[in-house]
């Protein structure tokens, strides 16, 4: 009897302690195995080998065009591997468990490699985040528990490389990871899916093993002019000197769904096996005129960093700058979202500076404190903050109605607003913010010729610039406030809006992270423009970490964006700009060059057969704003 | 002897594999099978990680002077041979083989071999002195 007690006893105490010992302990360094993965973890694969990569053929293509010394650019030579190759890369992972201090609950992962960012995984059930945040070279990720085996999603990746020869997946890739403990090894099953340039997705395993005498070594790197030539290195189509030239059967070195699967060997050993071909992905970038959550009919916020807050709807993305000196906007969106934009703001600004504080101080000098009280008691002001100061200044970044839509209605000072060190209009003139932008915007918006209709008088710019510069006169929000004119890129009259202590630029349509760059040739835009524009950006911008974060910029249409997102479209616009040339100067017409499909790779990311830009209006822009040569 | 070439050479993978791979792949940015040698001026030592670069000013094969940029290992790496920031200085002529870049028109090479005349300082001739 004793012992069926102490029987019942042992087995109550275990069950009550299972749960606690459900999750696996991953934590530890974990040292590579170099083994089946020896070509990714040390000198690198052959040029043109993408057997065992199910790539399309716009991800044949994308690969084919690339050159190694792309590594050489400056906004690359630090970059770390990316999610999907990390696993197959050099060197150890360190995983770390994040646990809540109070209820031990396991709140999330942390994993660090040697070259890369250190990358969580959330296990608190957080959702991920909408589409118009910043994506990373690690992506955003949370885990589950299935049985003993660790799940991991991840979203919001930079598009970069499969394998270090140029295959590559695209933003809109998505990835799983399953990882399972086996003693002292871990297996790591990834499955990366993506609609772009993978006709199936793509699956890879891993071993490493637990080693305590490993440390993940200090991985140090500093960017300098490693290229001679300033250019984007890439191939044109079908110039790529280094495809077939190792050992491998051309047909399997193609890759392809096909080449994945064991079936494959014997159809190569039996002299059946094809070339590859699949259907190239279909143009599935947004329409211009709508933005990520278009029809939605609604203003979401993100908050960047410092006073910057970015709005997305219907139309372009809003910037603005909220603070104790009130708003400053960076366009205005639509005209019909105007309303929405205004509540907003202010919804913003007042939950921003006019929320009341507690007083934290006790004395008779405690900084901060309005007039030297101190007592809460005797300081009503904690509990009836002053208002909070309105729109002050818009600054358009180009004349279009999606952006220049709400100038009017957000422009209109309440009729009482009181503006510390403004000058007030003179008797008789209603107040309103001022409206700055390029003069060649007030030219275009109030021309009255024929077939023109001017914008309301409201909605014109107040103070215009001509020059490559305009400085605010004043700090606004604690901050100088820079524009940028960029001549002939979008249109003539564009402008970018760098807020020097937030960090953040705005770069207009000059950037839209969504579709091929909009080039409005009759308004003076040139594809040359958009790249300048694109390396102007670059050469404010500065990275964090390992190209990634730091500087943000947020773009006219599409999601936040950092230098690696730049980058990334920067190299796009080149790549285009070269083939697009290079068809031009061989004598092509314009309707040859669409039919040659000089995008086609990219179509799947930029790309779009309807709306108001389409990939034809954007090949026959460029070819039309460049000279034969 | 035949032996231990390999046992060297798995060693120079344990100590330098991890620094020298971190990057980029050389093979696929140079051509590990071809040789370009040049005579030129250093202009600049960029004695860094995760590569060093030795930027000189040399003719190409048409006889134009051109500004070459020259692949080395990591700044960690070179210490360890004793190679300091100083020990090459703009101005310095040196004679150097390199695997040339697959884009040629890049002008830049992977050092194989590094000889100045002036005092005799060399690179690349003792055993694991290549910068593949």
């Amino acid at each position: 009897m004793k012992h069926l007690y102490l029987s019942v006893s042992i087995l109550l105490g275990m069950a009550a302690v299972a749960p606690l010992y459900a999750q696996v302990d991953l934590s530890g360094v974990w040292a590579d195995r170099i083994t089946e993965d020896s070509y990714e973890r040390s000198g690198g694969p052959p040029l043109g080998d993408y057997q065992g990569i199910p790539l399309n053929d716009a991800g044949r293509m994308k690969a084919d065009s690339h050159d190694a010394s792309e590594w050489s650019l400056p906004e690359f030579q630090c970059r770390p591997h990316p999610g999907p190759y990390q696993w197959r890369a050099l060197g150890a992972v360190r995983i770390s468990e994040e646990i809540d201090p109070v209820s031990r609950e396991l709140t999330a992962f942390h994993f660090e490699y040697l070259r890369s960012m250190e990358r969580p995984v959330f296990m608190d059930g957080r959702p991920h985040p909408p589409d118009y945040a910043p994506h990373t070279w690690s992506g955003f990720s949370t885990g589950t528990w299935k049985g003993n085996m660790l799940v991991i999603t991840t979203t919001h990746l930079k598009g970069a490389y499969l394998r270090r020869n140029g295959a590559s997946f695209s933003d809109k890739a998505t990835m799983m990871e399953y990882i399972t403990r086996h003693g002292d090894y871990l297996l790591v099953t990834m499955i990366v899916t993506d609609p772009v340039w993978l006709e199936e997705p793509f699956i890879q395993t891993t071993n490493y093993q637990l080693d305590p005498h490993v440390q993940l070594s200090y991985y140090p790197c500093t960017v300098s002019e490693e290229n001679i030539s300033t250019a984007v290195p890439h191939f044109l189509p079908g110039q790529n000197p280094n495809l077939g030239a190792d050992d491998i059967p051309p047909v399997a070195a193609r890759g392809g769904a096909e080449s994945t699967y064991p079936e494959f060997r014997l159809k190569l050993k039996a002299g059946t096996a094809k070339e590859p071909h699949s259907v190239a992905a279909k143009a599935t970038a947004t329409p211009l005129n709508l933005n990520l959550n278009a029809g939605e009919g609604e203003i979401k916020v993100l908050p960047v960093q410092g006073n910057i807050y970015m709005l997305v709807g219907d139309g372009g993305n809003i910037t603005a700058s909220i603070g104790r000196d009130g708003i400053l906007l960076v366009d205005t969106g639509l005209a019909s979202m105007s309303a929405k934009a205004m509540a907003k703001v202010l919804e913003l600004v007042t939950a921003t500076t006019a929320s009341p504080e507690p007083n934290r101080c006790v004395g008779l000098h405690c900084p901060g404190t309005p007039y030297g009280w101190s007592s809460p008691s005797l300081n009503a002001i904690i509990s009836s903050p002053a208002p909070p100061k309105p729109i002050r200044y818009i600054i358009n970044t180009s004349v279009d109605a999606d952006h220049t839509g709400g100038n009017e209605r957000l422009a209109l000072l309440p009729a009482d607003a009181k503006i510390v060190g403004v000058t007030f209009p003179p008797v008789g003139v209603a107040p309103g913010a001022t409206v700055i932008a390029h003069e060649n915007v007030l030219e275009r918006m109030s021309a009255h010729g024929p077939g023109q209709t001017p914008a309301p008088s409201g909605a014109l710019p107040t103070d215009t610039y001509h020059k490559e510069n305009y400085k605010l006169s004043e700090f606004f929000n604690g901050e100088g406030i820079r524009i940028i004119h960029q001549p002939a890129a979008h249109t003539d009259g564009d402008s970018m809006v760098f807020f020097r202590y937030s960090d953040v630029l705005s770069a207009g349509d000059i950037l839209n992270t969504g579709s091929y760059p909009v080039i409005d040739v009759a308004k003076g835009g040139t594809i040359q423009g958009i790249l300048d524009g694109l390396n102007h950006i670059l050469d404010i911008a500065i990275p964090e970490f390992r190209s990634q974060g730091g500087t943000m910029i947020i773009p006219g249409h599409g999601r936040l964006c950092d230098i690696g997102d730049v980058a990334n479209y920067r190299n796009m616009v080149a790549i285009m700009r070269d083939r697009i040339q290079d068809l031009k100067n061989k004598g092509l017409t314009v309707e040859q060059v669409k039919a040659a499909r000089p995008t086609m790779d990219y179509d799947g990311l930029y790309g779009s057969d309807t709306g108001p830009w389409t990939t034809s209006m954007f090949i026959e822009a460029a070819y039309n704003t460049l000279t034969k040569k | 002897m035949t032996c231990k070439l390999p046992l060297l050479a798995f060693a120079g993978m344990l100590i330098f594999g991890a620094a020298a791979y971190g990057h980029h792949s050389l093979a696929a940015t140079y051509y590990p099978d071809r040789e370009v040698k040049l005579q030129g001026t250093i202009i600049d030592f960029l004695f860094r990680n995760p590569h060093s670069f030795l930027q000189i000013e040399a003719k190409d094969d048409k006889g134009v002077m051109q500004r070459w940029s020259i692949e080395w290992r990591s700044s960690g790496q070179l210490g360890q041979q004793g190679i300091k920031r100083d020990t090459l200085k703009v101005g310095d002529v040196v004679d150097v083989t390199i695997n040339p870049s697959r884009t040629v028109a890049d002008h830049r090479g992977a050092l194989k071999a590094l000889h100045r005349k002036s005092d005799g300082f060399g690179w690349g001739k003792e055993p694991g002195d290549t910068s593949e």
